[in-house]
C-alpha cells in the first residue's frame, strides 16, 4: 500500500477519535439543554439578554474584556488554601463572593459567544450584577478605575463617555465625580502651578469662601501651604460648567454588567 | 534512517547538487513571499505585544484611545503572531521541506502567490478589524467574520500544493518530516473549519463554544505548529551535522503517539469550569500520555546530536533549532504536569499560563522557525547572511529574552494563583504583587523585539542582495577549525 495513504488514514483515524470525543459528543450531550423551571408558572431561568444589555454584551466582546475577567465560578471543592489557623480549606471563588454557587452549563445556554474567559488579571464577573448592583459605581469605575480603586491597573474606558457643557441643569445621567476625574476624562487631572495661579487670581476669594463654609479653620492663600490645601480641596469638587455622561455604548455596557447574575438562581445540578 | 549511503561519486554529487538547485529555484518566489510576510507580521506582532505588556503596569498609557485599549491590542497581537508570523513561517516550511524531501519541484507557483496574497489580506483584515472594534473575544479566533474566508481559501491552496508535491515525489523513501508535514496540512484546515463553523457560522449552544474553542486553541499548537516545528527539527539537525537520525523506530512512535494523544488534550483549559468533568479528565489522560511522543523525540534528537555539540558554537541555524528542540521537551513536560488537577487548581486563570504559552509558541516553535530561516533563505536567494553580528544579536536577545520572560511570569503567575485561592488575600495585593513581574516581562519583550529587528534587517539585506555569494560556504558565528 502507498505510504501516503497509510499516513492519511492514520491521521484521519487518530484525529477523528478526538473530534468525536471532544467535539461531537459534548455537542450532543449539552446541545439540548433547556431552561430550568421548578414549578409551572415560574419564570424559567436563564433568560436571554435583551435590548440594552444585549448591546452591552457586544461592547464587552469587542473590547476584549474577557481577556482579564472570567465569567465562571468554580465549586466549593476547587482551589485550596490554609487559613490563619493553619486549617486547610477549599472553594476560594465562592468565599471571594464571586457567586452564591458554582456555575454550570445551563447558566450559559443563551450566551453567544460564551465568554468564560481564562485569565483573572481582574476579578470574576459571572455574578457582578448581584455583587455590585450600583449603576453609578460602574460608570465612575469604567470612566477611570483609579477613581474607585487607587491600585487598579484596568484601562480607563473614557471613550464610552462624553464630556459636555452643561446646558440648563446637570443631567440625571451625569457622573458624580470630582473635577480631577472629569476635566480630562480617563486621566487624573491636576492644574500646573501656573494654571493654578491663574485660577486663584480669577476666583480665589470665592473658592476660599467655599472652602471655609465647610471647614472650621480659615485658609491663607498667600502662603504656599495654603495654596496647596485649597487646590486639594478644589480638585475634589465637581466641575461647575461641564459634566461627563455615558454614551450609548457606556450605558449598554453597564446594563450588561448589571444583567450578569449567573451564580445566584438555585439550580438542582449546582448543589455542591 | 537506517540507510547506509555509499560514498557518492563526483558525478553523482554534482547531479544531486544540480537537482537541489533546481528545486530551490522553483520554490524561490512562493516561499520567499510567505517568509517575508511572516517576518513583517513578526515585527507588527512584537509591537502590539510590547504595547499590551506596558499597559499592564502603566495603565494610563494611551488610555484615552479605544483602538489601543488592552483587550483589543491583546487580540490583535495573537492574530498577528499566530495566524501571521508563526503560520506563515510554517507554510514556508511545509512547502520548501516537502519539495526538498520529495525531490520534486514546486509547480504552478502563481496559485501560491495568490494564497500568500489572500493570507496577508486575511491577517490585515483581522488585525485592523480588531483594532477598530470588531474583535470576537474567542481566544485564538478573534478575527472579525470577514477575515476567515481569506484564511480558509489560502489554507486550502497551501494544503493542496503540499500534498501535490508529495504525490509527485521522485524520492521513494519517506522521511519522518514528510509525515509530520502531511499531518499538519491535513489537521489544521480541519480544526479551523470545525471551529469557525461551530462558533461563528452556526453557533453551538452555551459551553459547547468554549469546548470547541479550546479543542481548537490547543490543537492549533499541537497539530499545526508542533508537527511543522518538530518535522523541521528532524530535517535540520541531521542535515547540518551530516549524520542520519538516530532511530527510525523512535520517530515512528513519536509521530503516531503525537497524532493520537495531542489531539485529546485541550479541555484542561476549562478545568473546574461549567463543563462535564469527564471532558477535563479525558484531556488530562491525553496530556499525560504526551510523555511518550515527547520522550521519543527528545531521545532521537539528543542521540543524533551526540558528539556534535561543538557545532552549536558556529552554526546559527543549528543553535536556534536545538534551542527550540530542547524547549519542546521542556514545554511538553510542563504541559503534561499542568493538566493535573492539583497543579491546575493553582495556575489556572493566572499569568503562569501566559508564560507556558510563550515557552511553546516562542522558545519552541518560533526558535525552530528562526533556525529554518537561517538555513533556508540563503539557499533560496543564493546569498549568505551579510552579518554574523546581527545573527548573534538576534540569538542572544531571543534566548535571554524568552528565558527572562518565562521565569518572571512563571514565578509571578504561580504566586498569583496561590493568592487568588486564598480569599483572605485582597485583590489589590495580588495586583501589587504582579507589577514587578509585568515590568520584567516588558523588559524581556523589549529584548525579543530588538532581536526581531536585527533578524528583519538581516532578512531584508539578504533579499536586497547584500552578503557574499553562497558558493563560499555559510555565515558562521565563528569560523570552525579547519580539519588538517
Amino acid at each position: 500500500m502507498d505510504r501516503g495513504i497509510v499516513i492519511f488514514l492514520g491521521a484521519l483515524l487518530t484525529f477523528s477519535s478526538s473530534w468525536l470525543g471532544l467535539v461531537v459528543f459534548p455537542f450532543r450531550q449539552l446541545g439540548q439543554e433547556q431552561p430550568y423551571q421548578k414549578d409551572e408558572g415560574d419564570i424559567p431561568y436563564p433568560q436571554p439578554l435583551q435590548g440594552l444589555a444585549l448591546a452591552g454584551m457586544r461592547v464587552y466582546q469587542h473590547n476584549g474584556c474577557m481577556y482579564c475577567h472570567t465569567q465562571q465560578v468554580r465549586s466549593e471543592k476547587f482551589g485550596d488554601w490554609w487559613d490563619a489557623n493553619g486549617e486547610h480549606k477549599t472553594g476560594a471563588d465562592i468565599k471571594r463572593s464571586y457567586g452564591l454557587r458554582r456555575t454550570v452549563s445551563r447558566d450559559y445556554i443563551y450566551d453567544n459567544p460564551t465568554m468564560l474567559g481564562t485569565m483573572r488579571t481582574g476579578p470574576d464577573l459571572a455574578n457582578i450584577g448581584v455583587r455590585n448592583p450600583s449603576e453609578p459605581w460602574h460608570h465612575t469605575h469604567l470612566l477611570n478605575p483609579r477613581s474607585a480603586n487607587s491600585w487598579s491597573i484596568m484601562p480607563s474606558f473614557a471613550f464610552l463617555y462624553a464630556r459636555e457643557k452643561i446646558v440648563g441643569s446637570r443631567s440625571d445621567k451625569a457622573l458624580s465625580l470630582a473635577r480631577e476625574w472629569t476635566v480630562d476624562p480617563g486621566y487624573r487631572w491636576r492644574p500646573s502651578a501656573k494654571e493654578w495661579e491663574a485660577i486663584l487670581a480669577r476666583q480665589g476669594d470665592s473658592l476660599v469662601a467655599q472652602y471655609t463654609a465647610g471647614q472650621p479653620a480659615a485658609i491663607d492663600i498667600t502662603t504656599t501651604e495654603g495654596k496647596k490645601r485649597l487646590l486639594e480641596f478644589w480638585l475634589t469638587t465637581p466641575e461647575e460648567e461641564y459634566q461627563v455622561v455615558p454614551k450609548a455604548e457606556g450605558e449598554a455596557l453597564v446594563a450588561y454588567l448589571l444583567a450578569l447574575r449567573k451564580a445566584e438562581f438555585p439550580l438542582p445540578e449546582a448543589k455542591e | 534512517m537506517a540507510v547506509t549511503v555509499a560514498e557518492m561519486s563526483q558525478h553523482d554529487r554534482a547531479k544531486s547538487a544540480a537537482e537541489r538547485a533546481a528545486i530551490d529555484a522553483s520554490c524561490r518566489g512562493p516561499v520567499l513571499v510567505f517568509a517575508s510576510s511572516a517576518v513583517f507580521w513578526l515585527l507588527a506582532g512584537s509591537m502590539l505585544a510590547l504595547l499590551a505588556s506596558v499597559k499592564l503596569h502603566v495603565p494610563y498609557l494611551f488610555t484615552g484611545s479605544a483602538e489601543l485599549t488592552f483587550g483589543r491590542v491583546r487580540m490583535a497581537h495573537l492574530q498577528a503572531v499566530g495566524i501571521g508570523w508563526a503560520s506563515l513561517a510554517s507554510v514556508a516550511a511545509c512547502l520548501w521541506l516537502m519539495c526538498r524531501l520529495s525531490r520534486a519541484e514546486l509547480i504552478y507557483p502563481k496559485m501560491l502567490y495568490l494564497a500568500g496574497a489572500l493570507w496577508n489580506i486575511g491577517v490585515s483584515l483581522a488585525v485592523v478589524g480588531i483594532i477598530l472594534g470588531d474583535g470576537q473575544s474567542v481566544e485564538w479566533l478573534d478575527a472579525p467574520p470577514y477575515a476567515p474566508p481569506f484564511f480558509v481559501a489560502a489554507l486550502g491552496i497551501v494544503s493542496a500544493w503540499t500534498v501535490a508535491v508529495f504525490r509527485r515525489r521522485r524520492e521513494p523513501h519517506l522521511y519522518v518530516t514528510q509525515w509530520y508535514l502531511l499531518g499538519a496540512v491535513f489537521w489544521f484546515p480541519w480544526i479551523y473549519l470545525v471551529a469557525q463553523f461551530m462558533i461563528f457560522w452556526s453557533p453551538a449552544v452555551g459551553v459547547v463554544q468554549p469546548i470547541v474553542n479550546w479543542w481548537f486553541g490547543h490543537n492549533v499548537l499541537g497539530l499545526w505548529f508542533t508537527p511543522v516545528a518538530v518535522g523541521t527539527a528532524y530535517y535540520l539537525i541531521p542535515k547540518i551535522i551530516g549524520r542520519p537520525v538516530h532511530s527510525y523506530y523512535l520517530s515512528i512512535i513519536g509521530f503516531w503517539s503525537l497524532a493520537l494523544f495531542y489531539s485529546w488534550a485541550g479541555m484542561h483549559h476549562l478545568i473546574g469550569g461549567p463543563i462535564p468533568a469527564w471532558l477535563a479528565t479525558a484531556s488530562t489522560v491525553g496530556s499525560m500520555m504526551m510523555f511518550i511522543p515527547v520522550i521519543a523525540v527528545a531521545i532521537n534528537h539528543h542521540m543524533t546530536l551526540l558528539g556534535h555539540f561543538h557545532r552549536l558554537r558556529y552554526s546559527p541555524a543549528l543553535r536556534f533549532t536545538v534551542f527550540g528542540a530542547i524547549s519542546y521537551t521542556l514545554v511538553s513536560f510542563q504541559g503534561s504536569l499542568m493538566a493535573l488537577k492539583s497543579v491546575s487548581e493553582t495556575v489556572h486563570f493566572t499569568h503562569y499560563i501566559v508564560a507556558h504559552a510563550h515557552l511553546g509558541a516562542y522558545a519552541f516553535v518560533t526558535m525552530i522557525m528562526f533556525g529554518l530561516f537561517y538555513y533556508m533563505i540563503p539557499r533560496l536567494t543564493g546569498r549568505e547572511w551579510a552579518s554574523s553580528v546581527l545573527i548573534r544579536i538576534h540569538f542572544w536577545c531571543a534566548a535571554v529574552g524568552i528565558t527572562t520572560y518565562f521565569v518572571a511570569l512563571s514565578i509571578g503567575g504561580w504566586w498569583q494563583g496561590r493568592m487568588m485561592n486564598n480569599p483572605d488575600v485582597p485583590f489589590a495585593n495580588i495586583v501589587a504583587y504582579l507589577l514587578p513581574h509585568w515590568l520584567t516581562r516588558t523588559l524581556a519583550g523589549l529584548m525579543l523585539t530588538i532581536g526581531h529587528v536585527a533578524f528583519a534587517i538581516s532578512f531584508v539585506m539578504n533579499l536586497a542582495g547584500w552578503g557574499k555569494q553562497r558558493s563560499g560556504g555559510p555565515t558562521f558565528f565563528v569560523e570552525p577549525e579547519k580539519k588538517t
